[in-house]
């Protein structure tokens, strides 16, 4: 048994379209922006699987500080975008 | 990568997967921040697997963040104002999505280099990340910094409730 470029990008493949599917699915929008580090972790994994199969010059680990700004991107869209839903009054 | 490598980074992305379609089809908000929280898990047990401990670690706390985000019980109920027709559109067009990134994996003709990393890797990520792109990790400081006025500001006013949503909960 053995990873490959090609089963990290399948993988990558997967969360990313997931990420999409629950965005564009989800009838509340706070649910809907749940999508989004979903999304961005295939992005993330993607990266991540280039940088340990397929750097060869250069910065090799430049993927895994893609992936790194990506999880806090992510962490930040949810917030802003939480936050902006607005808190609920009590009636 | 030995066996256990490769059974860790199969599990993870078992994981990663059912947590992401556990999101996709649950509406509660604890079970949202678990099934987010299962994704982040995955995420970071594909990144330790693949020799990126530090990514990992970055991944686990900022998915958890989203987590306990996502869990808050007071963010308003906000309804899209798309449709059925074009809500089933975009799912449709994430299937699409996953056709041709598979296709563009399973076609690619990719290089194979030899990995000279160590499993954690902070120092090198760390170098990366405040001497090598200084601009991209203060850019997205700036994103983190903007994002928590953002959120800070538009919090600090109760809403009224939506009606709408109520009954969805």
């Amino acid at each position: 048994m053995s990873v490959t470029l090609v089963a990290v990008l399948f993988v990558a493949a997967g969360l990313t379209a997931l990420g999409a599917f629950i965005a564009a699915w989800k009838r509340d929008l706070t649910g809907a922006l749940t999508g989004i580090p979903v999304m961005f972790a295939g992005a993330g994994v993607a990266f991540v699987g280039v940088a340990r199969f397929g750097a060869s010059s250069g910065a090799p680990l430049l993927g895994q500080e893609m992936a790194v700004l990506l999880a806090i991107a992510a962490l930040s869209a949810v917030g802003l975008g939480i936050g902006l839903a607005g808190r609920e009054g009590t009636r | 990568m030995d066996s256990l490598h490769a059974i860790g980074f199969y599990v993870s992305a078992a994981l990663a997967g059912a947590g992401g379609l556990f999101l996709a089809f649950t509406d509660s908000r604890q079970r949202r921040a678990v099934a987010l929280g299962l994704v982040g898990l995955g995420v970071a047990g594909i990144d330790l697997a693949l020799s990126a401990g530090f990514t990992a670690l970055v991944v686990l706390i900022c998915y958890a963040g989203c987590a306990l985000l996502a869990m808050r019980p007071d963010h308003r109920f906000l309804e899209q104002a798309a449709s059925g027709p074009w809500r089933q559109a975009g799912a449709v067009g994430a299937a699409l999505l996953l056709a041709v990134l598979a296709y563009a994996a399973f076609r690619g003709n990719f290089a194979h280099a030899t990995f000279n990393g160590g499993p954690f890797g902070s120092v090198a990520v760390g170098r990366l990340l405040f001497a090598h792109d200084a601009l991209a990790t203060e850019a997205v400081g700036g994103l983190v910094l903007a994002s928590l006025v953002g959120a800070a500001g538009a919090w600090r006013r109760e809403r009224p409730r939506d009606e709408r949503g109520e009954g969805r909960r």
